[in-house]
C-alpha cells in the first residue's frame, strides 16, 4: 500500500505473514474437512479423521441425500424464491428510500428517526408472530420475504453514498431543469452501482441463510427452505445414537451431513468471488462517512 | 443538517416541491410501520394476563407481574447473568480479533497470499450458524480431527462440545473462526485512509514498526474502534442467538442459556405464557436500547462524532 520499496523484511512482518496464514489454515481445515468427508464411505471416515483427499472416494453420500429428492427439492424451491423475490423487491425500496432520505424535504427528520428506531427495538418474538398469524402469513413465502426486506442499516450508508456525490453535479442536473426522479436515475442510480451490487449480494447471502424466521414462520407447514432442511438432517442424524433412527441416517451420518452441507453453501460458493470484488468498495464508502 | 432553513417558501410548497421524494420513502415507510411498528402493539401483552381465548385486548390487565416475574424465576435471572457474562466475553476474546487481524493483514507481505488468506479468512461470515455449527461440531467432536490429534500425541479426548466448562471459550472461538477476517473489514478500509506521509516521518524519525501500529494506525483508527464498540456494546443483550442455538445440547443446557433462547424456550414449551415471554423480550429490549444511547453519548465525549446523527 505505501509506495516506498522496503529493502528486507522485518520481524514484524515475518511474524505477521505467519500468523494470518496459521489462522487462514485454522479457517480452511475444517471447512476442507467437511467437504472430504462428505466424498467419502463412512468407514474411511471413522477411521482417517482427517485426510487432504477422500481416502474412499465415494458418492454415495449425495446419492442418499438426492434419494430424498423431494424434500431437498423443496427446499432448494423456497428459497430460492425467497431470495428472488426478496432482493428484488427489498432493494427496490431499499434504495429508493435511501434516495429519498440523502434529500431535503419536510418532516425528514422525524421519518428518519422512525426508520432508525427500528434499528434498535422491535416487537419481539411473540408479538411478531402473532401479527403474522393474524394477518394469514404463517406458512408462506411472502413472510420470509417481508420480515427480512429490509436492512436500514444498509439504507443508511446508502443514503451516505447518495450524499457524497458532488451537489455540484446535482445543481447542474437542476439548473438544466432535471426533476428529482430524473437526477435519480440519470445520476445517483448509476453513481451508486458498486454500493447496490454491494447490498444486493448481501440481500441474497441473507436470504440463502435465513433460518430463524422461516423455523418460526413456516414451522408445522409444507413449505421448507434449505437452512431448515439442513438443521433436519442435522438434528436426525444427531439423535442416531440414541434413537434407532431412519436407516438411511444411521448408515451415513456424519457424510449425508456434511454433503448436504455442501449442497447449501456450493452457491454460496459461487457468488463469493463476485461478492469479494464489491464488498470492500461498498463497505468503504459507508465506513468514511460514519 | 442544519442548513436547510426556512427560505420563506410556504410550508405546503416545499411539500409539493418534495412530493417525488415523499413517494421514493412512500414504500420503505409502509414497511417500517406495518411490519416494524405494527407488532409494537402487541407488546401490550408483556402488561397482560394474556389468553390467547379473549385476544390480546380483552385479555385482562397485569401491571407490571410479568417484569416482577423475571427477576424472581431463578432461570430467568440466570439467563440475565449468562447473557451479560457471555457478551461481557464477547467483548474480551472476540472484538479486538478483528482489530488485530486488520493490522496483521496490513503488515504481512505477498500481495498474493495476502489475497488468498483474506479470502478464506472472510468466506464464513457468508455461511449461516447452522451450517457453520455443523463443520464445527463435525471438527470438534469426540471422533473429530481435534480429539485424534489430541489422541496421536498420548492425550485423552475432549468431550468439548458436551462441556458446561468448554461452552463459553467455544462460542468465542468459534464466532472468531466465523467472523475475524469479516470485521477486520472495516478497521483495513479505516487503516488504508491513514495518511501514508506520518508513516515516512516517522520512519525517518526512526520509530521501529511496533511504534508506527502503536502511534500512527491505532491512533489512526481510533474512531472507528470507538464505532464499533459502541455497537457491540448496544449489542450486549444479544448473546448471539444464532450461534447458541445451532451449538447447544442438551448437556450444556444450563451455560448456553441466554434471554434469547430462553424467551423462545417458554414460548414453544408445552405451556407458553405469552406474556411473560413478552415481558422478557422487551425488558431485553429496553436494557439494549439504553445501553445504546449510553454508548453513543460517550463515544460523542471520546471522538466528538456521534454514530446515530
Amino acid at each position: 500500500m505505501r509506495k516506498k520499496q522496503r529493502k528486507k523484511l522485518d520481524g514484524v512482518q515475518i511474524i505477521s505473514t505467519v500468523l494470518v496464514v496459521a489462522f487462514s489454515l485454522i479457517v480452511f481445515i475444517p471447512f476442507w474437512n467437511a467437504v472430504v468427508i462428505s466424498l467419502e464411505t463412512s468407514a474411511a471416515a471413522a477411521k482417517y479423521p482427517f485426510s487432504w483427499i477422500p481416502m474412499e472416494f465415494t458418492l454415495e453420500n449425495y446419492a442418499v441425500l438426492m434419494a430424498k429428492g423431494g424434500a431437498l427439492m423443496e427446499a432448494y424451491k423456497g428459497t430460492i424464491i425467497i431470495t428472488i423475490f426478496g432482493v428484488l423487491i427489498g432493494m427496490t425500496i431499499s434504495v429508493m428510500g435511501a434516495y429519498g432520505f440523502s434529500r431535503q424535504f419536510p418532516g425528514k427528520k422525524l421519518f428518519f428517526r422512525l426508520m432508525l428506531f427500528t434499528m434498535f427495538f422491535n416487537g419481539g418474538l411473540v408479538p411478531i408472530y402473532l401479527q403474522y398469524k393474524n394477518m394469514g402469513l404463517l406458512n408462506t413465502y411472502t413472510a420470509c420475504i417481508i420480515i427480512d426486506l429490509v436492512s436500514v442499516y444498509n439504507v443508511i450508508i446508502m443514503k451516505n453514498g447518495f450524499e457524497n456525490v458532488p451537489m455540484e453535479l446535482q445543481e447542474a442536473a437542476m439548473i438544466d431543469g432535471a426533476q428529482d426522479m430524473l437526477i435519480f436515475f440519470k445520476i445517483m442510480l448509476p453513481l451508486q452501482k458498486p454500493l447496490i451490487a454491494t447490498f444486493s449480494l448481501f440481500a441474497i447471502v441473507g436470504y440463502w441463510n435465513s433460518w430463524y424466521w422461516p423455523m418460526m414462520l413456516m414451522s408445522g407447514g409444507n413449505k421448507s427452505v434449505l437452512q431448515l432442511f439442513l438443521r433436519s438432517i442435522v438434528n436426525s442424524a444427531g439423535s442416531e445414537k440414541t434413537a434407532s433412527g431412519i436407516a438411511s441416517v444411521l448408515i451415513s451420518g456424519d457424510g449425508m451431513k456434511m454433503a448436504a452441507i455442501f449442497m447449501v453453501m456450493l452457491p454460496v460458493m459461487i457468488v463469493y468471488p463476485f461478492l469479494q470484488k464489491y464488498f470492500t468498495k461498498g463497505i468503504m464508502v459507508g465506513a468514511i462517512k460514519m | 443538517m442544519k442548513k436547510d432553513s426556512k427560505n420563506g417558501k410556504a410550508l405546503f410548497v416545499r411539500v409539493w416541491q418534495a412530493k417525488y421524494l415523499y413517494l421514493c420513502i412512500l414504500p420503505i415507510m409502509a414497511w417500517i410501520l406495518i411490519f416494524q411498528y405494527g407488532p409494537m402493539y402487541g407488546l401490550l401483552m408483556a402488561f397482560k394476563d394474556y389468553k390467547a381465548k379473549l385476544g390480546i385486548l380483552r385479555s385482562p390487565w397485569a401491571g407490571l407481574e410479568n417484569f416482577k416475574l423475571i427477576f424472581k424465576v431463578p432461570i430467568a435471572r440466570e439467563a440475565i447473568i449468562n447473557t451479560l457474562r457471555i457478551s461481557v466475553g464477547r467483548l474480551i476474546f472476540v472484538f479486538p480479533i478483528g482489530i488485530v487481524i486488520a493490522i496483521l493483514l496490513t503488515e504481512m507481505r505477498g500481495a498474493k497470499l495476502k489475497k488468498i488468506c483474506q479470502t478464506v479468512l472472510t468466506f464464513p461470515h457468508f455461511l449461516s450458524w447452522v451450517v457453520v455449527a455443523c463443520i464445527l461440531k463435525n471438527f470438534l467432536s469426540t471422533e473429530g480431527v481435534v480429539n485424534s490429534l489430541l489422541g496421536g500425541l498420548g492425550m485423552d479426548s475432549v468431550n468439548f462440545l458436551g462441556s458446561e466448562n468448554f461452552f463459553r471459550p467455544l462460542l468465542y472461538i468459534t464466532e472468531n473462526w466465523k467472523e475475524m477476517g469479516w470485521s477486520a473489514i472495516i478497521y483495513i478500509a479505516a487503516i488504508a485512509g491513514i495518511d501514508p506521509t506520518l508513516y515516512e516521518a516517522a520512519e525517518i524519525d526512526g520509530a521501529s514498526r511496533l511504534r508506527r501500529i502503536w502511534h500512527i494506525t491505532l491512533v489512526g483508527i481510533r474512531p472507528t474502534i470507538a464505532i464499533m464498540f459502541i455497537l457491540a456494546v448496544g449489542n450486549v443483550m444479544n448473546a448471539g442467538f444464532d450461534q447458541i442455538f445451532n451449538m447447544r445440547n442438551g448437556l450444556v443446557e444450563d451455560a448456553a442459556r441466554i434471554l434469547d433462547t430462553y424467551v423462545y424456550d417458554i414460548t414453544f414449551a408445552r405451556v407458553p405464557d405469552y406474556g411473560f415471554s413478552t415481558a422478557v423480550g422487551l425488558f431485553k429490549s429496553v436494557v439494549n436500547l439504553l445501553l445504546l444511547l449510553i454508548a453513543n453519548k460517550m463515544t460523542f465525549f471520546i471522538t466528538g462524532d456521534k454514530m446515530l446523527s
